[in-house]
């Protein structure tokens, strides 16, 4: 009873590994495929989501407010999905914030550099050397993403349990390195860590729940207490505190909710200005 | 039948996930002893080559021909250990001194910075701001060492076949990976794999004996025929002619000696 999440620097070897590992493991497969009733039950197109998760060179990309939301609805959904375990999950940057849970084993796959950059010149009709300097710009982008959207490094490997090359490891092995691994004790859900499962899952739908009138909120939860931190002038503090509370304490699973409100002091000093 | 090298930080359980994987398989372990036999081999101080490699290099020691002498010499001395096959090395850049050996199984064992800390603070009694302190003191040296040699980060997962994180992982855990992929086929020695091992014992030493001497030098072996690159002039290159000569004189297992005139030296030289 475990989940794992994979992650990877080429898209497609992450999806063989994490079908490879479904399969032989009998998890459900979590992947992109849920992309469309996120976009239904967050009103937010498909193309959109989709364009949250991948990261962009390009200085035109989805505004913040979206992309925060449909991070959020993606978030929320996937959190959903783990809690019902023996779960294969990838493609939808979990890795980046499921933290904190025991029971997740976090691998992350290096494909063939050589490999990826022969692709990235076929699929961009571009000899090697030229492929090479692409690929090197989009690992910076991607690297880049991830700290901006999430502030962490996924090329970090403290952020996984175990990173395996594939240069010299075919993807049998690394399948069957992972189904091992995470057949150790240690990777067996427990009441704690299932706890702490639900905790983040109820944290992030509070959060999405808020996000639609207040995009600046931070929550966490505590089985059914919610702590959520925003920033507001003194003079809305006492609405603001009041309607966040209201808001979430309608959402199903919470039954106390503590709001923190800080100093705004950037509109402060734009209003005073 | 194997060579593992395991990179590692200080207080990072790498030692400990070393000799456990090597008495697992029955392997031989070592990590110093390669300094001690280069400093015997060559007779130059244990102290001056684990500054060699241990230090960041400065400004002038990157042009220094010594600092790259001594690095021959630690290459060679590991080298005579690989001929001998199923070894686990967890000195200081085995990943990056064995470059080209297809059947190195190269691991880093990381630790979270807390954990290492926690681990500092015991050993050497002092309090966390120190221990934290030496430790990024430490990590940072033996980047910017990597940096300057070979231009990569030893944090780079790219230059590692597996990385394994000691945290939610045990030691004993990794020890088992580690053994286990260890044992797959792309990490047996086959037999073209032993004659590459005995190649580069070959390179490695014709490296040695020519490092103290020239520093724009690179050299190969394949099937026991020796190639030498060398960068500079006409009398450069007659000068690395004649001294290559007498060395390979000296060594056996040498079928032919080639010295070309190049630019710029292959990757795949040492």
């Amino acid at each position: 009873m475990s989940i794992i999440l994979i992650s990877s620097d080429h898209y497609e070897t992450c999806r063989a590994v994490a079908q490879q590992v479904a399969e032989s493991t009998g998890y459900a497969l979590l992947d992109r495929k849920i992309l469309g009733e996120v976009a239904s039950a967050s009103r937010i197109p498909e193309p959109k989501i989709l364009k949250s998760l991948e990261p962009s060179s390009s200085t035109v990309g989805l505004p913040a407010k979206v992309r925060n939301r449909a991070l959020a609805a993606i978030q929320s959904a996937v959190m959903v999905r783990l809690l019902d375990d023996k779960v294969v999950c990838y493609g939808l940057a979990a890795h980046l914030y499921v933290l904190g849970v025991s029971h997740v084993l976090k691998i992350r796959i290096l494909c063939k550099e050589e490999e990826r950059v022969s692709l990235m010149a076929t699929e961009r009709n571009v000899g090697i050397e030229k492929a090479r300097k692409l690929l090197k710009k989009q690992e910076a982008v991607q690297k880049r993403w991830s700290l901006d959207v999430f502030g962490r490094d996924e090329t970090n490997p403290s952020l996984y349990d175990m990173v395996i090359n594939m240069s010299q490891i075919e993807p049998d092995e690394a399948v069957n390195a992972i189904v091992e691994t995470v057949s150790y004790r240690k990777f067996q859900s427990m009441t704690y860590s299932i706890k702490c499962l639900k905790d983040r899952e109820l944290s992030i739908r509070v959060r999405l729940a808020l996000m639609e009138k207040y995009s600046d909120v931070d929550v966490t939860a505590d089985g059914a207490t919610v702590v959520v931190r925003t920033k507001a002038l003194r003079r809305e503090k006492r609405k603001k505190t009041e309607n966040i509370r209201a808001l979430a304490g309608q959402i199903s699973g919470v039954s106390y909710v503590e709001v923190h409100a800080g100093r705004d002091i950037f509109r402060q000093a734009a209003e005073s200005a | 039948m194997a060579i593992i090298t395991i990179s590692r930080g200080s207080y990072s359980k790498g030692k400990e996930v070393a000799e456990k994987v090597a008495s697992h398989l029955g392997y031989k372990c070592i990590s110093r002893e390669v300094l001690l036999d280069a400093s015997e081999h060559f007779n130059i101080p244990e102290m001056k080559l684990v500054r060699a490699i241990h230090d960041a290099p400065s400004i002038l020691d990157r042009f220094s021909r010594t600092r790259q002498a001594f690095f021959a010499y630690i290459r060679y001395a590991l080298a005579q250990h690989v001929k001998e096959d199923n070894l686990v090395y967890h000195g200081l850049a085995g990943h990056l001194l064995l470059k080209g050996i297809p059947n190195v199984l190269k691991v880093r064992v990381i630790a979270d910075l807390a954990d290492r800390i926690r681990a500092e603070m015991k050993r050497e009694r002092i309090s966390e701001e120190a221990a934290r302190s030496l430790l990024l003191k430490d990590d940072e040296e033996r980047r910017k060492w990597t940096q300057s040699l070979y231009g990569v980060d030893p944090q780079d997962s790219s230059l590692y076949d597996l990385v394994v994180h000691v945290h939610k992982l045990t030691v004993d855990d990794a020890v088992e990976i580690i053994s286990d992929t260890a044992q797959r086929t792309p990490f047996k020695t086959t037999k073209q794999v032993r004659q590459k091992m005995e190649d580069y014992g070959l390179a490695c030493q014709l490296k040695a004996g020519l490092a103290d001497s020239f520093d724009n030098v690179g050299v190969k072996s394949e099937y026991g025929s020796i190639l030498v690159y060398a960068k500079g002039n006409d009398h450069y290159v007659q000068r690395v002619r004649k001294r290559a000569t007498e060395v390979t004189g000296r060594m056996s297992g040498v079928n032919e000696l080639e010295v070309h005139a190049v630019r710029k030296l292959p990757l795949d030289v040492v």
